[in-house]
């Protein structure tokens, strides 16, 4: 059976590893991205998020570019997006190194352009990336353009709707806990993995050990994590030890490969 | 002998398995050419894309006969990955329009059918990582302890060996899966041992390293 992953999540801006609290506050620069994600390579992760989060013509060349370099030395599969909104903006991706490419805003925009890519492209390298906020305690809602324009649309019924649209998989954040290390948003990650039949990655609000086993046990089939990892000691060899441990199903750590 | 061939038969991109060559120390070359093929120590197949549109061109370009002479009858290492490998059976269904099914190199009596799975929550494609379990040990196994054979799959088809001897290894996905098959000179992986991390870039190693 699939192997549960941990998947490392890069936030780029101008080409500069950063981050951020609930997308806006308190950006904080995290290193260079090559280097960083040569670590995390040594470390045996499962694949690697980067999402280029103040997209334009510069900054896709320089993404390009990084991606290029990474898939120098790094191999495991790569999911790259940010401002991707045509054909030729996936193949550019895809060409550069990366094996499946997450699209956000424009899928929202124009549901059609994710069926077309995936038709071109093949599903498996169509990731949709949904983000969200709760506007109330019992209703959450989606949000695009990097979390600025808040759209009618549930994060749930959304994702099963980009399912029919055949993407890959779903990347699903929460805005309001990322960076905030605060244990994910285990209640809409159950109900959103009991619906969903593509692989379901969750993101926004990863602190310790066990919200990764939390997230796991709630249906995700993938963690992704980037404040846990940049900021903290917990290391990405450190979780994978600790989850094979507890018994869920990851790959075996890289120490224990010898 | 020089360099190590990675045969291009017009699929867009071969990049990850270009550079996973070199990070292993050896001088890949891209390549459909005859002579280029003729020198290289090792050739790879490697595969994204469709079964019909790959035959299509690789009869075009003549690579079935470049590989039945250089890798057939005179023994150069030879790894086929993912599609690459899938070319090696008989037949394919992938994508056959009017029941006619594609032919393939037959370089190993087996047939490519599509996956699946006897749990209907079980989504095509096997997409991510699985273990492979081994049937017999291989030389580009070497290195590589049990637990630590899990490799990166992304597939929709795969190849049913009608002769076991054939088969190295197969992953579980809700049905037995074709993960590794070897004849002489000959290996081919399912999954993308490019893509696999520490093991599969030690698979390649290994493969890279294995003069059959």
């Amino acid at each position: 059976m699939l192997k549960k992953r941990l998947i490392p999540k890069f936030l780029l801006r101008d080409g500069r590893l950063v981050k951020y609290t609930r997308f806006f506050e308190n950006e904080r620069a995290a290193g260079n991205p090559v280097t960083t994600a040569k670590v995390y390579n040594d470390y045996g992760v499962d694949e690697l998020i980067v999402l280029d989060i103040v997209p334009s013509a510069a900054s896709r060349s320089r993404v390009v570019e990084i991606i290029e370099r990474m898939s120098e030395e790094i191999f495991m599969p790569f999911t790259v997006g940010g401002g991707v909104k045509t054909l030729d903006d996936v193949n550019m991706l895809l060409r550069a190194g990366a094996d499946k490419v997450s699209v956000n805003s424009e899928a929202v925009r124009r549901p059609e352009f994710l069926r077309e890519a995936a038709r071109t492209f093949g599903d498996q390298c169509m990731t949709v990336s949904i983000d969200y906020k709760r506007i109330s305690p019992n209703h959450a809602s989606v949000f695009i353009d990097g979390g600025r324009e808040h759209v009618a649309l549930d994060p749930i019924e959304w994702a099963q709707r980009c399912e029919d649209l055949h993407c890959g998989e779903v990347l699903l954040g929460s805005i309001d806990r990322d960076g905030t290390m605060s244990g994910y948003d285990l209640d809409l990650i159950h109900k959103a993995a009991n619906v969903l039949s593509v692989p379901l990655i969750v993101s926004g609000g990863c602190g310790s050990l066990q919200h990764a086993i939390d997230a796991l046990e709630a249906g995700a089939s993938a963690v992704a994590i980037s404040s846990m990892f940049l900021f903290t000691d917990h290391s990405p060899i450190k979780l994978r030890s600790h989850l094979f441990s507890r018994g869920l199903d990851v790959r075996a750590s890289f120490s224990s490969r010898n | 002998m020089s360099g190590v061939a990675i045969v291009d038969y017009g699929i867009n991109n071969v990049r990850s398995v270009r550079n996973a060559v070199e990070y292993c120390g050896f001088d890949p070359i891209v390549t459909h050419e005859a002579d280029a093929i003729a020198d290289a120590s090792h050739v790879i197949l490697p595969g994204v894309g469709a079964f019909g549109d790959a035959m299509i061109n690789i009869r075009a370009r003549g690579i079935d006969e470049l590989l039945e002479r250089h890798v057939r009858e005179k023994g150069k290492p030879f790894l086929a990955v993912c599609l690459g490998m899938q070319l090696l059976a008989n037949s394919s269904e992938e994508h056959t329009d009017d029941g006619v099914l594609h032919r393939g190199l037959g370089w190993f009596d087996a047939d490519v059918v599509r996956l699946m799975p006897n749990d209907p929550a079980l989504k095509i494609p096997h997409m991510g990582w699985n273990m492979v379990a081994k049937e017999r040990s291989h030389p580009i196994l070497s290195n590589i302890r049990e637990n630590n054979l899990a490799f990166y799959f992304v597939h929709s088809f795969a190849m049913r060996c009608h002769q076991s001897g054939d088969v190295v290894g197969y992953a579980q996905y809700g049905q037995q899966v074709t993960a590794i098959i070897a004849k002489d000179n000959v290996v081919a992986t399912q999954f993308h041992p490019e893509k696999s991390q520490d093991s599969g870039i030690e698979l390649m190693s290994n493969f890279l390293r294995w003069h059959p």
